[in-house]
């Protein structure tokens, strides 16, 4: 299992190199890199909750979210997705134990707990056209669908970069020394997970049980005054 | 290879910790499902701050633990907490532009959104929709009849005055299901009307006063109800725009009498 120093890190760097290599900055680039693109992915979800925000109450035909959000359903998915965080810290603290047995388990887990979130969305959105709601037939279906939908594209890709970790670590690849490789999935894997964090709240908690339009706007500003 | 762990171990949460936090957020959630669980609580102002607060403190909590923002570089903490802020910035100007300064879309959506009723009754009776739904001014309709029980030929019977007038309006616009097809706006204009923009007939923008006065003896609503029932009966002269003859019967054969009564009390309005 100590092997995998000597046979080459995924990456293709310097294989015996630490993380803590020289920098101006002292962390590490590919670390920075990833913080930098996080902080830039805040960016393109603000403008899109702030489209839906926007666009919110102003539909002119149904169905409106009080007709078809299930809060409960999406209160169990969102759980699910904060179990598959849990897995993941675990898969980063087996790769820094060098556990190999738990590594995969908890990177198969973590995916796992992913992929049934996305099973939740693939049945909440099939559910939504049944009952008449497309990404065409209002403001609302627009701006829920496009957001939402950029969210589950996000689990998704975070799925596959998972699972093919879960296949790095199975060639015994992964282990304290490249423990960074894992620390950046699971980066990407809890943005995702925070990123939910607000559109359940904003969405479902919040604008779940919006009957229609009204004149007024839906999110009163003095609420900024609490952050 | 035992001392990687070790210098990790400083730089991490312990297991202990992770799965305080894992129950942290589960109790935080669950709180915030709480929160909206009993009905009258649902969609009220005064929940928006607990839930954005609660919401905040999970995101908070998992981007210093789970993240471990706070046992790595401080710069990292800003770089991550900059581009929060910036995207923060940029949706609060957003709704704050298009959401308080230029309200006029809202007040629109507000006034001429249709409720929405589920195809499959059954469900029907929670899904009371609030009263912006409705249609505002002259339309004094009751609820939406649960569209099971409404016989498609006098759908004019469930709604009166403003619903006929509604249902006319929508038959001028799109048509009639069965028989014919035509929509009135293909040929017709009314101003103000972005639909009904046709240029092939008459001009029927003022046609609830015109009507009255083109037949000595004959009624505006009588007028209409000849015209589209037997289209040759009258035909208009000294209208610009008019091609004769090209509206027949074959048009406005489709139509049901309750249809004919909707369009007639739609076309009565537009004085």
């Amino acid at each position: 299992m100590a092997h995998h120093a000597e046979t080459g890190h995924p990456t293709g760097h310097a294989p015996a190199v630490h993380a803590e290599e020289q920098t101006t900055t002292g962390i590490n680039h590919r670390k920075l890199l990833m913080w930098v693109f996080l902080s830039s992915d805040c960016l393109f979800f603000g403008s899109l909750i702030a489209t839906y925000m926007v666009y919110r109450g102003q539909s002119l035909v149904g169905p409106y979210p009080v007709d078809i959000i299930d809060v409960p359903i999406t209160t169990i998915s969102t759980f699910v997705l904060l179990c598959s965080s849990f897995a993941m810290v675990r898969a980063l603290a087996a790769t820094n134990e060098d556990n190999q047995g738990k590594i995969q388990f908890w990177l198969l887990m973590t995916a796992f707990l992913g992929a049934i979130f996305i099973g939740f969305q693939v049945y909440e959105f099939n559910l939504f056209r049944a009952e008449g709601l497309r990404i065409d037939t209002n403001l609302f279906g627009a701006t829920f669908f496009t957001l939402t939908g950029f969210h589950g594209a996000h689990v998704t890709l975070g799925i596959v970069w998972l699972v093919a970790l879960f296949f790095v670590a199975r060639k015994g690849r992964l282990g304290p020394r490249t423990a960074l490789d894992v620390e950046m999935a699971g980066l990407y894997w809890h943005f995702v997970d925070i990123v939910w964090i607000v559109i359940f709240t904003l969405l479902y908690l919040i604008g779940g049980f919006d009957t229609g339009p009204s004149a007024t706007i839906s999110i009163d500003p003095s609420v900024l005054g609490f952050l | 290879m035992s001392s990687d762990p070790a210098a990790h171990q400083s730089r991490h949460p312990t297991l202990k910790q992770y799965v305080g936090i894992a129950i942290f957020l589960f109790v935080v959630t669950l709180v915030e499902f709480l929160i909206i669980l009993p009905e009258d609580f649902r969609g009220q102002g005064w929940t928006i701050a607990p839930l954005v607060i609660l919401s905040a403190i999970k995101f908070a909590a998992v981007i210093f633990f789970y993240m471990h923002l706070k046992f790595d570089n401080r710069l990292l903490t800003w770089i991550f907490l900059g581009g929060l802020a910036l995207g923060f910035a940029v949706t609060m100007a957003l709704v704050g532009l298009f959401g308080t300064f230029t309200p006029s879309p809202r007040s629109y959506a507000a006034a001429n959104a249709v409720a929405f009723v589920h195809e499959t009754e059954g469900s029907g009776g929670h899904h009371e929709t609030a009263a912006a739904h409705e249609p505002t001014a002259e339309t004094e309709t009751a609820e939406p009849a649960p569209a099971s029980e409404v016989q498609p030929a006098e759908p004019a019977a469930a709604p009166a005055g403003g619903g006929l007038v509604d249902l006319g309006r929508s038959i001028f616009i799109t048509g009639t299901g069965e028989g014919v097809a035509t929509a009135c706006v293909t040929c017709h204009t009314i101003e103000g009307m972005p639909e009904a923009i046709g240029l092939l007939g008459p001009d029927l923008t003022h046609i609830g006063t015109e009507a009255g006065t083109r037949q000595a003896g004959v009624s505006a609503e009588d007028y209409i109800v000849e015209s589209i029932k037997n289209p040759e009966s009258f035909v208009a002269e000294g209208i610009e725009r008019a091609t004769p003859g090209l509206m027949t019967t074959a048009i406005t054969s489709g139509l049901t009498d309750a249809d004919i009564e909707a369009l007639t009390a739609f076309l009565l309005e537009q004085k």
